[in-house]
């Protein structure tokens, strides 16, 4: 019996070809390109060994990004999830006008960001929807630079992606409450324990894979974090806003320095697949085995 | 009695805190450059559509453009994506243990790639093929990149849920593997499909750094970018910023409203894998 290719087995290797040369291709090629001085502006490059990993340490602004980058996806899991968590607790009926809220608060998660930051900058910028609000109220005699100082613009960049990671959360952990067992609160409310023994007890270890999901994608999203950056601070002032994917991609497309790049573009990687693993392990232990 | 309605009291309040951007967004779409910085959070009154209608009169064509663009860019892509990712999908679960294991873990690694790892090397890679700057070169690396592994591991979870016996029966009919796709797996994994084509819908039409880049600034914009590159960093008409927003946003956040339940189950499936 002569074995023919099957049409499923051709569609399917053509997926695979297409997913090996724009996404694994471009990862290897990243890879081999950090061990270069490749710059288009030049037609020849050549190999430099480690010398663009070296340079990664030496370079004090890459510090500054990856400084900024960690500090927003600290703040922004830990907010996203304590405020998501917090809203799910709140909207946890299952009455209309309960559910409406649950649908509203997702919106911002269907936004694009450039959508988002625009909004946001139209309320934050000096002359913008807040100060008004403020100074009509009395509250502020001069205008507010909500993005003008490093602080300020940091702090302002942590609302903004909280505010979208927010929805996100909320709607995962109002799934994750749903999918606790009633009779566990019954069992715990029969043994005596208040509400705060029976969220401790009961709802967080059983909600515990939505922790997982909602700490581990936001992570990978805000370490990837591009459109708000560009749009709310431009990673300014002064380059302080900027995160380690946006300097790259500067360091990329404005500076051209490829070879450069790519090491730093290595960096990001390992640093978001490594922070990924560690704490989806991490988490996936205080899971209850299903 | 008194505990609950402090409670529905408390969510309300919250609920409308939180989402007081968007209300902002809304009603000064519908009022005057004078009114929004009089009082920006008042309602619309006298109401006026003289901002969605400026934006549409842009001499640039900004939103007709856009929105054109991102149509084409975002149907074809999950046009593409869905056959050859729930094909893939059938192929990846009718592996043995070993290779299936082996295959998956290959396309998780898509899950977790920042998009600017890549970029620059799939921008050259279409410089190479004579596709930069073109919208079949952005549609092709949307179905090369990551969002094929999103696809992925939300078909062959399903398929885990859908009966052996099913295929079996087929086969000994003598229905070919690619009858067995169409004919059969399609219709049954057709909540999984609603998932992919949900999200990968919405993931094409927001994303901004890809069509920045590949496209780049001269060649048509999606929506995203033309938003980007036309409103300016610093303009403070704030009518017309408003009322291009709201055009840019009206698709998804419609469909979001209409397919919702699609939504937030597609989620929680595609969330747990």
């Amino acid at each position: 019996m002569t074995r023919r290719v099957s049409g499923l087995a051709s569609l399917a290797w053509v997926a695979i070809g297409l997913y090996a040369a724009f996404l694994i291709y471009p990862v290897l090629k990243s890879l081999f390109m950090s061990f270069t001085d490749r710059n288009p502006l030049r037609a020849e490059s050549k190999f430099v060994g480690l010398e663009n990993y070296h340079e990664l340490f030496a370079d004090d602004r890459l510090r500054a990004t990856l400084l900024f980058t960690i500090t927003v996806v600290v703040v922004v899991t830990v907010v996203a999830n304590a405020f998501g968590l917090g809203f799910a607790l709140l909207l946890n009926r299952q009455t209309l006008g309960f559910r409406v809220m649950r649908t509203l608060i997702f919106i911002p998660q269907v936004l694009s960001g450039v959508i988002v930051a625009f909004l946001w900058r139209s309320i934050l910028t000096e002359g913008g929807l807040l100060n008004s609000v403020l100074r009509q109220l009395g509250l502020v005699s001069e205008p507010v630079s909500w993005l003008g100082s490093t602080e300020m613009a940091t702090i302002s960049l942590c609302v903004v992606v909280s505010w979208v990671t927010i929805a996100f959360a909320t709607v995962v952990y109002s799934a994750s409450l749903r999918s606790v067992d009633a009779s566990l609160y019954e069992a715990a409310k029969i043994d005596g324990a208040g509400p705060l023994r029976r969220f401790w007890h009961v709802t967080w270890p059983m909600i515990a894979p939505g922790t997982t999901i909602n700490v581990v994608l936001c992570l990978i999203t805000t370490f990837k974090l591009y459109d708000v950056i560009a749009v709310l601070t431009g990673g300014g002032p002064a380059n302080t806003t900027q995160s380690t994917a946006y300097y790259l991609v500067q360091v990329a497309f404005t500076n051209n320095l490829f070879g450069y790049s790519s090491a730093i573009a290595m960096l990001l990687l390992v640093l978001t697949g490594g922070a990924a693993y560690v704490l989806t392990h991490f988490l996936r232990k205080r899971e209850v085995p299903a | 009695m008194r505990t609950r309605r402090l409670h529905t009291g408390a969510a309300l309040l919250i609920t409308a805190a939180y989402i007081m951007p968007i209300y902002l967004a809304f009603v000064n779409t519908f009022k005057s450059q004078d009114q929004i910085l009089a009082n920006p959070a008042a309602p619309p009154v006298p109401f006026t559509f003289d901002n969605i209608i400026n934006a549409f009169n842009r001499p640039d064509q900004l939103v007709q453009g856009g929105l054109a663009n991102s149509v084409v860019v975002t149907v074809a892509t999950v046009a593409i994506l869905i056959p050859l990712s729930s094909a893939l999908s059938l192929y990846i679960s009718r592996r043995t243990p070993k290779v299936k294991a082996a295959l998956l873990a290959f396309f998780a690694l898509g899950l977790m790639v920042p998009p600017q790892v890549v970029l620059l090397p799939i921008v050259t890679l279409l410089q190479q093929i004579g596709l930069d700057h073109t919208y079949p070169g952005l549609i092709l690396s949307n179905v090369g990149g990551g969002y094929l592994s999103f696809a992925v591991f939300v078909y062959v979870g399903f398929l885990r849920t859908v009966p052996e016996e099913i295929i079996e029966a087929a086969r000994v009919d003598g229905a070919s593997d690619l009858r067995i796709w169409w004919q059969i797996v399609l219709p049954v994994v057709r909540p999984a499909t609603a998932t992919v084509a949900i999200f990968l819908g919405l993931w094409v039409w927001n994303d901004f750094l890809n069509p920045l880049f590949i496209l780049g600034p001269l060649q048509g914009q999606t929506i995203t970018t033309g938003v980007y590159l036309s409103v300016g960093q610093y303009s403070t008409d704030y009518g017309q910023l408003f009322g291009i927003m709201f055009l840019a946003a009206v698709i998804p956040v419609v469909g979001y409203l209409a397919a919702q339940r699609e939504f937030i189950h597609g989620l929680m499936s595609g969330a747990s894998k």
